[in-house]
């Protein structure tokens, strides 16, 4: 269990993932519990729903009768992307930047292990932890749906859940290179929070706003929410260009954190 | 004093920090078999130079290389040959003292569990605790036995005695005094001078980011100035003194006289012998001192 940073980092952190696995399971029960109620009002529901702005109608989905409009509309919509990229931002400035502030970095990197590997180490840490969160929550999909009639084919569930973790994993990597780069655990939070919530909200202005079809392309919440994976399936373009912003962020985290001095 | 050969060799080395701080032109080196004390007060750039000589700090100008690698380029693997204990260090709260070491051991390539518990032993302190009930003393053994326990050949020990009641302060002595034997190098920085005088052949002293000498302890004690205190039957006159070789200054008051002198006492002495003498005191300079009649009259003068 000590073997390496990688599997050092999954220890500590074993605590703290149980209750997000329970908390995801709790919310999954919670979700599919309620969807015999809904589809018996779906028709009140719908009025509902028509009196919103049509961008914000899009945004949380529109149909709530069939089994993945409704999943789409009350799970996947916000609460499970938000969810899982809360855990890897958390996970993503903590990497360097904790141990920095705590003042264990220096022991740690006076062994023999270089830098990177010990960022790379603790990137694949969030990596595993945030992919076996995703693993939990396609598992409660597929426990908790069944017996409340959300039956959904397992590969698009899959797809969403794949999409939920590449969207976390996109804005972890950010986290992880800003505390990489700064050694702040705060700037890395803040800054990345920042730029969620605003590319959020590019992307549901963009739907009510003619003209913003532009700058939705720049919001990692497009490529989450446009291929509509419940409904579709994964779309690899849109995976891609998410792999990638985590990808590039974690490139851009190993060659901060080699070139910088660091706090004592 | 061939820098490839030498344990530690700093030439020129500078880190700046826009204004204040960092250190300048620093150039000095250990030997294998050395304890070097690296002395100064608190903020003159001590931990600056030991968190370049690991390379988390990189220098702006000159270098510095461990065992002849070059600390940038060969950082990794003068780290598998080093002990290094940070001045300021926090350790992993929630494991054990055990499970810490046992993770520092693995990505040394696997713990030295005889080396750990020896050591342990020695500072008296039970592994099995969890790192965030120990007081700061323990914690203290802690981060030495991590510096110790892969036996390096290099020690870089900033500050190694703080928080050590005098007991364990004593082992580490012994420690460090074995380490020498065996042929380590070992440099440490203190602002404690009694510590510098007890464990270490050869000072540096840094003032400012700046290197004021590099001496060995005994020199450095030979060229301090002594005082001594004499107590005569009848008041002396100051001009008795004068041209007396290496007296400095002479004050009397009554029947006492207090005389600060450099180098051999024994013309002073001589002096002295046409007076009824009824107390004489030498005072053995502590380094302390010698550090206070150098650098301190330096300051004076400049």
């Amino acid at each position: 269990m000590l073997a390496n940073v990688f599997a050092k980092t999954i220890r500590e952190q074993r605590r703290g993932l149980a209750w997000w696995a329970l908390g995801l399971v709790g919310a999954c029960l919670l979700t599919t519990a309620f969807y015999p109620s809904v589809r018996a009002n779906a028709a009140s529901f719908e009025r509902l729903l028509d009196s919103l702005p049509e961008g914000l109608r899009r945004a949380f989905g529109a149909d709530f009768a069939s089994p993945a409009g409704y999943l789409q509309a009350r799970l996947f919509s916000i609460f499970a992307p938000l969810l899982l990229l809360i855990y890897a931002v958390g996970a993503g400035s903590r990497a360097i930047a904790a141990e920095e502030e705590h003042e264990t970095l220096d022991v740690l990197l006076s062994t023999p292990v270089s830098r990177r590997r010990v960022l790379l180490d603790k990137a694949g840490a969030m990596i595993a932890a945030t992919i076996g969160l995703g693993v939990v929550l396609a598992l409660a999909i597929a426990v908790t749906g069944p017996p409340f009639e959300v039956s959904i084919s397992v590969a698009n569930v899959v797809a969403a859940v794949t999409n939920c973790v590449l969207l976390a994993l996109a804005f972890g990597s950010v986290a992880l290179a800003l505390g990489a780069a700064t050694g702040r655990r705060s700037v890395a939070i803040g800054i990345t929070a920042g730029v969620a919530a605003g590319s959020y909200l590019i992307d549901v202005l963009a739907l009510s706003v003619d003209g913003l079809g532009w700058l939705q392309r720049l919001s990692p919440f497009f490529y989450y929410r446009e291929p509509d994976a419940l409904a579709n399936g994964l779309d690899p373009w849109a995976a891609f260009v998410l792999a990638g912003i985590a990808l590039i962020a974690t490139a851009i985290a190993v060659v901060a954190f080699d070139r910088r001095d660091l706090a004592a | 004093m061939n820098p490839s050969t030498a344990a530690l060799a700093v030439e020129r080395l500078t880190k700046s920090y826009g204004r204040a701080r960092g250190v300048t032109d620093l150039t000095f080196t250990v030997m294998r078999g050395e304890v070097f004390g690296y002395l100064g007060p608190n903020g003159a750039g001590k931990t600056t130079t030991i968190r370049t000589l690991l390379d988390f700090i990189r220098p702006t100008d000159g270098r510095a290389s461990v065992l002849g690698l070059d600390s940038r380029r060969d950082a990794v693997e003068i780290h598998r040959r080093v002990g290094y204990l940070p001045g300021e260090f926090g350790l992993y709260e929630r494991f054990t003292a055990l499970e810490y070491l046992t993770f520092l051991g693995s990505l040394r390539g696997g713990l030295d569990e005889r080396s750990v518990r020896d050591l342990a032993d020695r500072f008296d302190l039970d592994l099995g605790i969890r790192i965030a009930s120990l007081s700061h003393g323990n914690k203290q053994k802690v981060g030495l036995i991590q510096a110790f326990m892969h036996r390096p050949e290099v020690l870089i020990l900033d500050e190694p005695t703080q928080g050590l009641d005098p007991l364990m302060q004593q082992e580490f002595y012994r420690i460090v005094g074995e380490a020498r034997e065996r042929g380590d190098a070992i440099f440490l920085s203190s602002h404690v001078l009694p510590e510098v005088e007890r464990v270490c052949d050869r000072v540096g002293i840094i003032r400012d980011g700046r290197l004021a000498a590099v001496e060995d302890i005994d020199d450095l004690k030979g060229k301090a100035l002594k005082r001594i205190e004499v107590r005569v039957a009848t008041p002396v006159g100051v001009d008795v003194f004068e041209g007396v070789p290496g007296v400095r200054e002479v004050v009397a008051f009554g029947d006492r006289l207090r005389i600060t002198l450099a180098g051999s006492i024994d013309p002073l002495v001589k002096a002295l012998a046409r007076f009824e003498v009824i107390d004489l005191q030498s005072h053995e300079p502590t380094l302390e001192e010698a550090f206070l009649t150098f650098y301190g009259a330096a300051d004076d003068a400049g």
